[in-house]
C-alpha cells in the first residue's frame, strides 16, 4: 500500500508543480507500478474496477474527431462574427454574445477546442472595434468552463464522472443544466461589472466591425451540411442512451466513423486534432488510481470522508465542493477528480454510507469544473486563452486573470451551494 | 564545380534593421532571402521571404486561417505599418535556425544538400570569416541544368 501512495504522490507533485511533462509524469508512475507488480496487466487493461476506463478514452477520441472535422467548416468564426454584428459592435454586447456562444459550443464539445477557436475571432473582433482584447479572453475562458459544466461531453471531469457513475448525458442535463443557466446569466451581468472600465470604444472603429463577412468564414458548405447532422445525431444519441443502451463512448465512435466516411477527409485531416498526449494521460491516471483501489487506499479515504462528514450528507457535498474547488484552482482537475471519483462511488454504492446520495457527484463535478475558473492555471481553458494572447502581442498576466476569475468562481460556487443543499 | 565559383555579391542586413526596409529590398529585386550579420559582420540568420510574407498575416489569422477571407482586403499601409514597427529580428525564430553556411570549395552537390536539409532558399559561402558570397536556389538550378546541356 506505501509504495502505490507513494508512486501515486511523486506523480501528483509532478504533476501540479509542471517540472515534468504531464504525460510523462502519468505513464512512468504507471510503468513502475506494473513493473514492480502492484497491479497487473489484467488489473490495467481489463479490469473495470482498476483499469484503464476505455469509454473515457473513446469517448474522448470520438468527440475530438468530430470536432476536428466541424473546425475545418468555419462554422464557429462565422457564428461568432454573425453574433458581433448583431450587437453592432458595441463592447458589451459583443462580449456577453461572445461568452453566451463559447458557453453553449463548451457544453457540446471540450472547452479547450471552444476556446481555441473563439480567442482568434475574439481578436480580430476587439482589434476591428479598438478595445483591449484580454478582458474579452478572459470572460470567455470563463463562460467556457461554466458551460462546459453543463453537460457530460462539457469538461473531462464529467466524462470520468460519468463512466464510474453511470450517471448519463440527460442525468448532467437535468441535474445541472438548470444551474448552468442561472449561472451564466450572473457571469454576464457580473462581467458587466468586473470589466466595466473596458468597454469603452470609438464609434467609428466600432463601425468597422460591420465590415466583417462572416459568410467567407463557410469554406466548405456540403462538409458543413454533414458535421452538423451527424454533431446533431451524436447528440440525440447521447440523450437516448436510455432507450438505446448505446454507450456514450459508441455514439462518439460511431459518429466519427459515419463522419469520417461521408467527408473522404485524409486521415492526416481528421486526425489532426485528435490530443494523443492527453488520451495518454487519461490512461496512465486510471492505472495510477486503480493501484489505489486495488490496494484499499480508497477505501481508507472513502472510510475517512464519512468520519469527517460525521455521516452528514450536507456536510459531505460542501467538503466536496469547495474541496474539490480550492484544489481544482491550484492544480489540474483531471487527477484529483479520477482520484476521487473511486471514493465517491464507493459512499453512493447500494450499502455504501450515503447510498444513492447523488448530490455527492454534484458537489465533485461542481467543484472541479467551477474551482477551474479561479486561477489563470485552474484550467486548460484558462492556460490555453493566455497563451495565444502572449502570442498576439496581449500577455495576461497570472494575476490579471485570477484577479476576475476568483471573483467568478466564488460568485458562482455560493451560488451552487444553495443549489445542492436544497435540491439533494 | 565548387561553391566559390557559383556564388554572387549578395545585400546583407542587420538584426536591428527595419522589417519594412528588408521587406522592400525582398521586393525590389525580387530576391528569395536576405542574410542577417552579426555586429561582427558575421552571418547569424538567413531571413526567407516566407518569413516576412507570414509576418504580414496577423497571429490570430495564422491561428484561424478561416478569418483570411472574414476579414476582406488589408489595406497596404496597414500592413507596411506593422513591417515598419517590427526589425528583422522580430521576423526571426526564437530559437536560432542551424545556419546553411559553406565552405568556398563544396561541390554543387554540398551545397544542395545543405539548402535541401535546412529547407532554406540561399547558402551562404565563406572563405575563412569572410563572406564571399551567395548561392540561391534558382543560382544552383542555373548552374546544374546549365551543366547538364
Amino acid at each position: 500500500m506505501i509504495f502505490a501512495i507513494v508512486v501515486f504522490s511523486i506523480v501528483y507533485v509532478l504533476i501540479a508543480s509542471e517540472k515534468v511533462n504531464r504525460v510523462a509524469a502519468a505513464l512512468a508512475g504507471a510503468g513502475v507500478i506494473l513493473a514492480v507488480g502492484t497491479v497487473t496487466t489484467e488489473d490495467a487493461f481489463y479490469s473495470t474496477e482498476t483499469g484503464i476506463d476505455w469509454n473515457v478514452i473513446f469517448l474522448l477520441f470520438g468527440m475530438m474527431v468530430i470536432v476536428g472535422v466541424l473546425k475545418l467548416t468555419g462554422v464557429f468564426e462565422y457564428v461568432a462574427i454573425w453574433a458581433t454584428k448583431k450587437a453592432q459592435g458595441r463592447p458589451f454586447r459583443v462580449m456577453a454574445l461572445l461568452s453566451l456562444i463559447t458557453a453553449v459550443a463548451s457544453a457540446g464539445l471540450d472547452n479547450v477546442t471552444t476556446v481555441l477557436l473563439i480567442a482568434p475571432v475574439t481578436l480580430l473582433v476587439c482589434e476591428r472595434i479598438g478595445v483591449r482584447p484580454i478582458p474579452f479572453l478572459i470572460a470567455e475562458a470563463l463562460a467556457s468552463n461554466i458551460g462546459g459544466t453543463a453537460t457530460l461531453v462539457g469538461d473531462p471531469p464529467n466524462l470520468i464522472v460519468a463512466s464510474k457513475s453511470r450517471l448519463g448525458f440527460n442525468d448532467f442535463l437535468i441535474n445541472l443544466g438548470p444551474l448552468v443557466i442561472v449561472l451564466l446569466i450572473v457571469f454576464v451581468a457580473l462581467s458587466r461589472l468586473l470589466f466595466r472600465k473596458d468597454f469603452e470604444a470609438d464609434p467609428e472603429q466600432v463601425a468597422q466591425v460591420m465590415t466583417l463577412d462572416e459568410k467567407e468564414a463557410i469554406r466548405d458548405r456540403p462538409l458543413l451540411v454533414k458535421s452538423l447532422i451527424v454533431l446533431a445525431l451524436v447528440l440525440v444519441g447521447f440523450t437516448l442512451h436510455s432507450v438505446l443502451h448505446i454507450e456514450p463512448s459508441v455514439v462518439a465512435l460511431l459518429g466519427a466513423g459515419i463522419l469520417i466516411a461521408i467527408s473522404g477527409l485524409r486521415p492526416k485531416t481528421y486526425l489532426a486534432d485528435v490530443e494523443w498526449e492527453t488520451l495518454l494521460f487519461f490512461a496512465g491516471l486510471f492505472i495510477l488510481v486503480g493501484s489505489l483501489v486495488k490496494v484499499g487506499v480508497i477505501d481508507q479515504l472513502a472510510t475517512l470522508l464519512v468520519e469527517a462528514t460525521n455521516n452528514s450528507v450536507p456536510t459531505a457535498m460542501m467538503v466536496l465542493l469547495w474541496g474539490s474547488a480550492t484544489l481544482s484552482a491550484i492544480v489540474d482537475n483531471i487527477p484529483f477528480v479520477a482520484t476521487m471519483t473511486p471514493v465517491v462511488s464507493e459512499l453512493v454504492a447500494p450499502g455504501g454510507q450515503y447510498a444513492g446520495e447523488d448530490g455527492l457527484w454534484w458537489a465533485l463535478v461542481l467543484g472541479a469544473d467551477l474551482g477551474g475558473n479561479a486561477t489563470a492555471i485552474g484550467a486548460s481553458a484558462n492556460v490555453v486563452v493566455a497563451g495565444i494572447a502572449k502570442r498576439n502581442g496581449h500577455p495576461i498576466s497570472f494575476w490579471e486573470f485570477t484577479r476576475y476569475g476568483l471573483v467568478v468562481a466564488v460568485v458562482t460556487l455560493a451560488i451552487a451551494t444553495p443549489y445542492l443543499l436544497l435540491r439533494y | 564545380m565548387h561553391a566559390h565559383e557559383i556564388a554572387e555579391p549578395y545585400p546583407v542586413i542587420q538584426a536591428e534593421t527595419s522589417a519594412l526596409d528588408a521587406a522592400r529590398m525582398i521586393a525590389r529585386e525580387r530576391r528569395p532571402g536576405l542574410v542577417v550579420i552579426g555586429r561582427d559582420g558575421a552571418p547569424s540568420a538567413v531571413l526567407s521571404a516566407s518569413q516576412v510574407v507570414q509576418f504580414m498575416v496577423p497571429d490570430y489569422v495564422q491561428d484561424d486561417p478561416n478569418l483570411a477571407g472574414v476579414m476582406g482586403e488589408e489595406p497596404s499601409a496597414k500592413i507596411a505599418e506593422r513591417l515598419q514597427r517590427a526589425t528583422v529580428a522580430s521576423l526571426l525564430p526564437r530559437e536560432p535556425d542551424e545556419l546553411p553556411v559553406l565552405n568556398s570549395d563544396d561541390t554543387v552537390l554540398e551545397v544542395a544538400a545543405i539548402m535541401a536539409r535546412l529547407s532554406s532558399p540561399l547558402a551562404v559561402v565563406m572563405d575563412g570569416g569572410e563572406i564571399l558570397g551567395v548561392i540561391t536556389a534558382s543560382r544552383l538550378l542555373e548552374t546544374v541544368l546549365g551543366d547538364s546541356q
